[in-house]
């Protein structure tokens, strides 16, 4: 974890005089915005929908398709919160604006991370029926393989330590790891600094093959249908722009599957290239998940019946974290 | 669609114990001699009264026309803060950063401007009773944009919350140089500590959330 820091304003106040200012790594970024989405989460888990009947049904609509070991627990726990709908959805919303203000406060990082890593995963089945991925219907632009599962990831990738001491803050090196000291991060992006390089490889692999595996499935072929599925209670401007992808996109339904697979390929390539084609490969990735989210109709949110932004958001983070860190400081910290 | 009474009651519950709180900050801050952020406080009294009004509609004090002219004023001081602190630093009586306050006066507007107002039935609830459709969505992009401002406005500022070792530890966290509204402080004049930044940062934390809540309820 960053090292807090008071920095003085030109007059002399102290800017922390009120405000501790504390130095923003890269990671502490995004860590602060994987918990303001959290904070999201918890806000959109109080709309008025979701205290009605309709949340428990839209969790038990995710059972249908599943094998049964799966389903079952989905199909009771969605029973189980249509009896105390009320009641529960308001210990949902606290837990998830918890996470967020747990991973903001410095102090409670580490626990709300590995909070963030149990709940995504409970919700990832009982409430996601996993993406979806189990029951052949998982698509990339309904938002397989679930946004929930990616915050877990997230929550992992971005914890709070360091494998390799040059990663550390000066302060929290071991007196011995300080002669090369103040060597800069051997990481070669954030994502590999609590995991190391080849774990974190791995994961945005298996996330973005996995993406271009589920673009090619027959369910993912009907892309200008789910697009258009989209539209129901969206406002004008957002229904207008699906409407029009999703009548170009019929027609070519399996050209545009093919087309997103191959872009999920090369972004699941891009962080084993060199550094200025790996920056072009998350920029890809970016503007994949931009492209993504307006498909997703923005998650949803605008239509006041959505319980997070789905899997734009969380997949734009996940390729910041990949982001190659500078030429000079990775040979730095690889002496 | 209705959300619960209990919620909204809630938040206009918090909203009205920052008011008060902020309140009793500027009323105190020139007796013990300690600065604070007076803009900021005094903002944090209004929208406080404002949201919980907006919320539940028995706790309404002011018409929404008066109180859309309240923070057009406001909006248009912070802007103007935003604008001399790119000069200058400001003084200790002033907010150090604008932009969030200025947003929130932005938010404030945008909530009494788009949402209709309480009458009939959707008065008893508050902002819950209108639903998502009130607004038309016409303009409820900007609603998010300026959610997902205020989630992330709250996520720094409780990064900066320090812990009680930390504070302790930060040097010049718990002194201001400067008395309120003065210039700085000569060193032989003792320094002044800041008027609680604990629970001035708590406030902005608990404005933020309840702000990103009703402007959430008006996507």
């Amino acid at each position: 974890m960053s090292q807090s820091l008071a920095v003085r304003d030109p007059v002399g106040r102290p800017a922390a005089a009120h405000e501790p200012v504390a130095a923003l790594d890269p990671r502490r970024m995004l860590q602060l915005a994987l918990g303001a989405l959290w904070l999201l989460d918890g806000m959109l888990q109080f709309q008025p929908a979701m205290f009605g009947k309709g949340f428990p049904q839209m969790l038990a609509g995710s059972a249908p398709g599943n094998p049964a070991l799966v389903a079952r627990p989905i199909s009771w726990s969605a029973a189980f919160i249509g009896h105390h709908v009320v009641v529960l959805n308001a210990i949902f919303a606290a837990i998830q604006l918890l996470l967020g203000l747990g991973i903001a406060w410095r102090p409670t990082v580490r626990l709300a991370l590995a909070g963030s890593v149990l709940w995504s995963l409970a919700v990832w089945w009982l409430g996601e029926g996993l993406g979806g991925v189990l029951a052949g219907t998982a698509s990339p632009v309904d938002g397989a393989p679930g946004a929930v599962v990616l915050y877990g990831l997230l929550a992992v990738l971005l914890w709070p330590a360091d494998r390799d001491p040059a990663d550390r803050a000066p302060a929290d090196r071991a007196p011995a790891d300080r002669a090369p000291a103040d060597r800069a991060p051997a990481a070669p992006f954030v994502a590999a600094r609590a995991v190391g390089r080849r774990i974190a490889q791995a994961s945005w692999l298996a996330v973005w093959l996995g993406l271009a595996v589920l673009a090619l499935l027959p369910a993912s072929r009907a892309i200008g249908r789910a697009i258009a599925d989209t539209t129901p209670g969206e406002p004008a401007w957002l229904a207008w722009i699906d409407t029009h992808a999703a009548s170009a996109l019929t027609r070519h339904g399996l050209l545009a599957a093919i087309v997103l697979a191959a872009a999920f390929v090369i972004v699941a390539l891009g962080t084993f290239l060199p550094r200025r084609p790996a920056r072009a490969a998350i920029i890809l990735a970016v503007v994949v998940a931009a492209v993504l989210w307006l498909a997703q109709g923005l998650g949803g949110i605008l239509t006041g019946s959505a319980t997070d932004p789905n899997t734009g958001p969380l997949l734009a983070l996940l390729a910041l974290a990949f982001w190659p860190l500078s030429a000079p400081a990775r040979s730095a910290g690889e002496t | 669609m209705d959300g619960p009474v209990w919620l909204t009651g809630i938040f206009a519950a918090l909203m009205l114990t920052v008011a008060v709180y902020c309140a009793g900050r500027l009323a105190v801050t020139r007796r013990w001699r300690r600065p604070t952020e007076l803009d900021t406080d005094a903002g944090h009294v209004l929208m406080g009264a404002a949201m919980a009004g907006m919320l539940v509609a028995r706790l309404r004090v002011l018409p929404a026309a008066t109180w859309e002219a309240v923070f057009a004023v406001g909006a248009a001081w912070f802007a103007w803060q935003l604008l001399k602190s790119r000069r200058r630093a400001p003084a200790t009586w002033r907010c150090l950063h604008p932009a969030p306050h200025l947003l929130e006066c932005g938010a404030m507007l945008y909530m009494f401007l788009v949402l209709p107002p309480l009458t009939g039935p959707a008065a008893a609830s508050g902002i819950a009773g209108m639903g998502a459709s009130a607004t038309g969505s016409r303009y409820s992009f900007l609603a998010l944009v300026m959610g997902l401002f205020m989630v992330g406005y709250v996520a720094r500022t409780a990064d900066r919350l320090p812990s009680g070792r930390t504070a302790d530890r930060l040097p010049g966290a718990r002194t201001a140089n400067r008395l309120p509204g003065g210039p700085v402080a000569q060193s032989n004049l003792p320094a002044r500590p800041y008027l609680a930044p604990r629970c001035a940062a708590l406030c902005k934390i608990a404005m933020g959330l309840t702000m990103t809540y009703m402007l959430v309820l008006t996507l």
